[in-house]
């Protein structure tokens, strides 16, 4: 126990986890404020039903439940965009706090238009506004719990994408790579290259190898390979740098049908492990840039359900006007 | 050599993440100006700049800064408001694959 408070304190926090929940007294009070409006709001409507014989969304219950509402909506809507556009000087923490009101304040509203339709889902103006705002309420739950999610799987892409100290990992596999090439494409000017084929890649060259060795060496520069008399008594002891990478695996120096060397890329030990981990990365940033898409669009979505559940409402607004206004002209 | 078919700088389309040379870059080019902590909408108690930058790129992470980063969603609030055009987000990111990394090696 000990030794991992000691660790704790050397090495500080560590772990990323993905149930991670904060709790403060800002929590409390906002879900306290939730916890009595519905409370408030669901007692009155079980006494009303119990004695009044008009209980439907045009009652005077049902209009104060969907002026306090709207009004409560509004709240959520204007509060939170207001104070996160606004200049004035703002503290650390006070968006978050505005944030968690906004919520507050949506759920309330929803709470109370709900009981403002008294359970009249007729296929109106009205219910169509209630069905808006709860796809805005349920996409602003979706959006939350897609912004624990969503980060979590993005650093895991991330972590894949970089290197232990940090570096990008595509840079250092395509640096590995290059060098691959670079080395097998060395070992293969130790042969005598023919004329002509000097721009071959490194398995072309390998195979031909494997045919049949003209005696003819005229063609052979003299800068090349082979310049030395043939004769045994010049042939050194020493393992030739080919004679070492016969320890490999993966190298057979004298290639057949059956060998794996007359595939493609065959000399380039390594490469294809590379490249696979080189596609592996390339997926992972695509998967982060995918993520990155749904954090953004997600709240564009909540802004224009916002905008369409706005709209509804204007809309049944306006009908429940034309309704009203000439009962109450005509009192 | 190889073309990774991502769009990067000022292009529509920015990768998340940066390098931690990049990262480091930017930490030293921070003035310290405290604008994108005031912008957030996850920070949830006062932490001040400089320990954020301090802790961002090695060392202990202090409590309050881990929970910062916990609670940091990505949303990118706070790169508009840097008066020198700085990306907390990828700051924040690689805070954040340094603590999954470190939950990994328990």
């Amino acid at each position: 126990m000990a030794a991992i408070n000691q660790r704790e304190r050397n090495n500080g926090e560590t772990g990323y986890n993905w149930p991670f929940f904060v709790s403060g007294e800002g929590w409390y009070k906002r879900f306290l404020v939730i916890f009595l409006g519905v409370s408030v709001g669901g007692v009155f409507f079980v006494w009303y039903i119990q004695h009044s014989n008009d209980v439907s969304p045009d009652s005077i219950a049902g209009y104060t439940y969907a002026i306090i509402g709207t009004l409560f909506l509004l709240l959520a809507a204007v509060s939170y965009s207001l104070k996160r556009r606004s200049h004035k000087k703002k503290t650390v923490g006070q968006l978050h706090s505005s944030l968690n009101w906004h919520i507050c304040f949506g759920v309330l509203g929803l709470v109370f238009l709900f009981l403002h339709s008294f359970g009249n889902f007729n296929p109106r103006t009205g219910t169509y506004a209630l069905y808006g705002m709860i796809a805005l309420a349920l996409s602003g739950m979706i959006g939350r719990f897609l912004d624990r999610l969503v980060p979590r799987l993005i650093t895991g892409e991330v972590h894949k994408a970089l290197t232990v100290m940090g570096d990008d990992r595509i840079e250092t596999i395509s640096q590995k790579l290059q060098a691959i090439v670079v080395h097998n494409t060395q070992d293969l000017h130790s042969f005598a290259v023919v004329p002509g084929e000097k721009s071959q890649d490194a398995s072309t060259s390998m195979v031909s190898l494997s045919g049949p060795v003209s005696s003819d060496f005229s063609f052979i520069h003299k800068d090349q390979a082979l310049q030395t008399p043939w004769d045994l008594a010049y042939i050194s002891l020493e393992a030739t740098p080919q004679e070492l990478s016969l320890e490999a695996n993966h190298y057979r120096f004298i290639p057949d049908k059956k060998s794996a060397l007359v595939h493609p890329g065959a000399l380039m030990p390594g490469a294809q492990e590379h490249i696979s981990e080189l596609q592996e990365v390339e997926q992972a940033m695509q998967r982060e840039l995918f993520y990155r898409y749904i954090i953004r669009y997600w709240r564009k979505f909540h802004i224009l359900l916002a905008l369409l559940t706005l709209a509804l409402t204007i809309w049944h607004l306006v009908y429940a006007g034309q309704l009203l206004l000439p009962v109450l002209l005509h009192r | 050599m190889l073309k990774s078919g991502f769009k990067s700088g000022a292009d529509n389309v920015v990768m998340l993440h940066k390098t931690v040379p990049q990262v480091a870059q930017e930490l030293h080019a921070c003035i310290g100006c405290n604008e994108c902590l005031l912008a957030c909408p996850a920070a949830t108690e006062s932490i001040t700049i400089d320990v954020l930058n301090r802790e961002t790129l090695s060392g202990p992470i202090s409590v309050p800064v881990a929970r910062f980063a916990r609670s940091c969603y990505q949303c990118g609030a706070c790169v508009a408001p840097c008066p020198v055009g700085l990306h907390r987000d990828a700051m924040m990111m690689w805070l954040k694959v340094r603590m999954l990394r470190s939950g990994w090696s328990e």
